[in-house]
């Protein structure tokens, strides 16, 4: 039989506030809504409630129950980012998942067999919410419903099949039902699940109608008839925070984004995920955007590096205004193990690979800095930008190579005077290297073309010349606008 | 310069050619069995003063088994102390620097310094009408090993004879 595990977080807005404040976990905490003077408290931590701070109540009232409260606004950024985030932490166990609602997810636990049973499971699954750094209760059982009530009430695992038994001794005040039920409920003094399942189900869908019966499945434990909405990740992780206050200084602004980007990798690393590359947007007070792309040089999951990398681009490009919120977005591929053996040399840390390219960009600009690959084509001098692996396995190239010609390019090629023979051979150059030098060795032409298809058509002859200053140099006659040039010199 | 990157990234390590003129050309280092995505390529445009700050971050970078800095025709001017203090930085981090140029650079401050000059040149092709390049030797003379006192025979072959490059 099939067990689903439920991830459930208790006041899910107050965790996701003191997720982005973890500070915030050491003090009675309120998350308010509205318009002043009519706010409202929408949730409260434990520390809170203890001292009578509920939802709904006029947030002057918390404040007289508990003098010490703290009060946040509630963000609807801070909230998704931590929904994502225990997804993600929660798909670093189980690849099935399902979003139920903000701080409710469905694990479905088949073939997880290897990870032990459901009580390692649900430990598992409770250390990736904490790792993320929401505190979360599992209940595992057959069924989604009873999974979700297991993790309610502190169930942990109900064997599958026994759900009913399990859960009759929990209160019905646990689960949140609908006014008209609760009142119901307590018009027939049903104190227990157990209650409710063992009243007769055509008397309850007389007085109660459907709703009557979802209440009687869902104490009998009874899975839902909806089928599995199964959750997929994104192709980009995003960690977002609101700020209460603008800030202008790079060193506060680094301080947020500091917490912002360990989220995001403690998320990436929860799912064995790293950053391919980085996506800074931060919103302006004037209404603007300040974004910036950085293509990270090679994959990277620790904080300290990428924090570096965007603090040495915002302080060679910094936001023009006040910034009031910041987003961080990373496009995430699969960490790769890498395993050192006794004869390979180990590659540069990732901290110190980072530091050194942020520096290295800022000296020479970033297009200048970086790994690359020949394109495909046949067009001279193609190549592409690629990514620096330098924990990639060693690989022998299966070429002899060891004593190959290297030509030194010239970028872009210099346009020089070719004066040609009766057979159409150079034998004089101008412009090269020297003022004017003679041909003395000669070979070509090497006819190539290609792309005569699109509108990037080339076509050209190529000479390798030895001249008369000692050079030896490649030349090439451009077939479309008969204009040489001097493409490389031989090293 | 293509050999030592080859070594370098075929093997097992991450090498970092730091090209000051933007004249390194990657066609060329595949077909010399260069791994080009073990190779970390800064190209400096031609601003001499970037490209030795270049090399001299990356020679304080542990990790990296080689650092090239490709100064082309007119190198930088590197004054003795700046040259030992790369030296020590490179051995500090356990990273071999490699300095090419039209002319020596490094002075005093290099262990080993190499002075390479083309000997033939050989064409492919019918003799009246070559259409390649077929290759080009060139000489090898060493003028400063500091550590070593005398060539192995194997090296002092190779120094004899002339060095065979195939374009």
């Amino acid at each position: 039989m099939t067990a689903v595990a439920c991830v459930w977080v208790e006041a899910f807005a107050a965790a996701a506030a003191e997720r982005a404040e973890p500070a915030l976990r050491a003090h009675p905490l309120a998350i308010v809504t509205g318009t002043a003077p009519t706010t409202h408290v929408v949730e409260a931590n434990t520390a809170a409630r203890e001292q009578g701070v509920r939802p709904g109540i006029p947030e002057a009232e918390a404040v007289a129950r508990c003098p010490d409260l703290i009060r946040r606004p509630a963000s609807a950024a801070c909230v998704d980012a931590a929904r994502r985030a225990l997804l993600d932490a929660c798909y670093g166990v189980s690849p099935r998942l399902e979003d139920v609602a903000a701080g409710l997810v469905h694990v479905d636990l088949a073939g997880l067999g290897r990870l032990g049973d459901g009580a390692a499971i649900a430990q598992r699954l409770q250390r990736a919410a904490r790792a993320v750094g929401l505190p979360a209760r599992v209940g595992v059982a057959g069924t989604r419903p009873a999974a979700r009530i297991a993790a309610r009430a502190g169930l942990g695992v109900v064997a599958a099949g026994g759900e009913a038994r399990a859960l009759a001794p929990v209160s019905v005040s646990t689960l949140e039902w609908s006014e008209e039920i609760v009142a119901a409920l307590a018009r027939w003094g049903v104190a227990t699940l157990g209650e409710l399942a063992a009243l007769p189900r055509p008397g309850l869908a007389a007085r109660l109608g459907a709703s009557g019966l979802a209440a009687h499945d869902l104490a009998r434990g009874v899975d839902d008839p909806t089928p599995w909405r199964p959750w997929a990740p994104p192709p980009f992780w995003e960690e977002a925070q609101e700020l209460d206050w603008e800030i202008q200084e790079l060193a506060p602004l680094m301080s947020v984004l500091g917490r912002v980007v360990e989220r995001l990798t403690a998320r990436l690393s929860a799912a064995y995920l790293v950053a391919d590359a980085l996506e800074l947007r931060l919103a302006l007070a004037g209404g603007g955007h300040h974004a910036r792309t950085l293509a990270l040089a090679c994959p990277m999951g620790a904080p300290r590096p990428l924090l570096t990398l965007l603090e040495h681009d915002l302080g060679a490009r910094p936001p023009q205004g006040p910034v009031t919120a910041v987003a961080v977005q990373a496009s995430a591929i699969p960490r790769r193990a890498v395993t050192g053996t006794l004869g390979r040399a180990a590659p540069p840390a990732e901290r110190d690979l980072a530091t050194v390219l942020a520096r290295l960009v800022t000296l020479v600009g970033p297009d200048a800095v970086g790994a690359v690959a020949l394109a495909d084509s046949h067009r001279p001098d193609a190549f592409v930008a690629a990514r620096l692996e330098p924990e990639a396995a060693p690989v022998m190239p299966d070429v002899a190579g060891d004593s190959v010609l290297a030509l030194r390019r010239l970028r872009p090629p210099r346009r020089v005077s070719v004066a040609i023979d009766e057979e159409r051979r150079p034998v004089i150059v101008g412009g090269a290297l020297a003022r004017e030098a003679r041909v003395v060795g000669c070979a070509g032409p090497w006819r190539v073309s290609g792309e005569w298809w699109d509108a990037g058509a080339w076509a050209r002859d190529e000479w390798d010349v030895a001249l008369s200053d000692g050079a030896v140099c490649r030349l090439a006659r451009d077939l479309r606008d008969d204009v040489w040039y001097l493409d490389g010199v031989y090293d | 310069m293509l050999a030592s990157l080859r070594d370098v990234t075929a093997g097992a390590g991450t090498a970092a050619l730091v090209d000051a003129d933007g004249a390194f050309d990657p066609a060329s280092a595949v077909r010399a069995g260069v791994v080009l995505s073990r190779l970390l390529w800064v190209r400096c445009g031609g601003r001499r003063k970037a490209a030795l700050a270049a090399t001299d971050l990356l020679a304080r970078c542990p990790g990296f088994a080689l650092v090239v800095l490709d100064a082309g025709e007119t190198p930088p001017r590197v004054t003795l102390g700046t040259a030992f203090r790369l030296r020590q930085a490179a051995r500090r981090a356990g990273v071999a620097v490699l300095l090419v140029g039209r002319r020596r650079v490094a002075g005093a401050g290099a262990t080993l310094a190499v002075r390479t000059w083309r000997d033939a040149l050989a064409w492919a092709g019918s003799r009246r009408a070559p259409t390649r390049l077929a290759g080009m030797s060139t000489r090898v003379q060493v003028l400063r090993n500091q550590g070593a006192s005398r060539p192995s025979s194997a090296v002092a072959e190779m120094l004899d004879e002339p060095q065979w490059w195939t374009a």
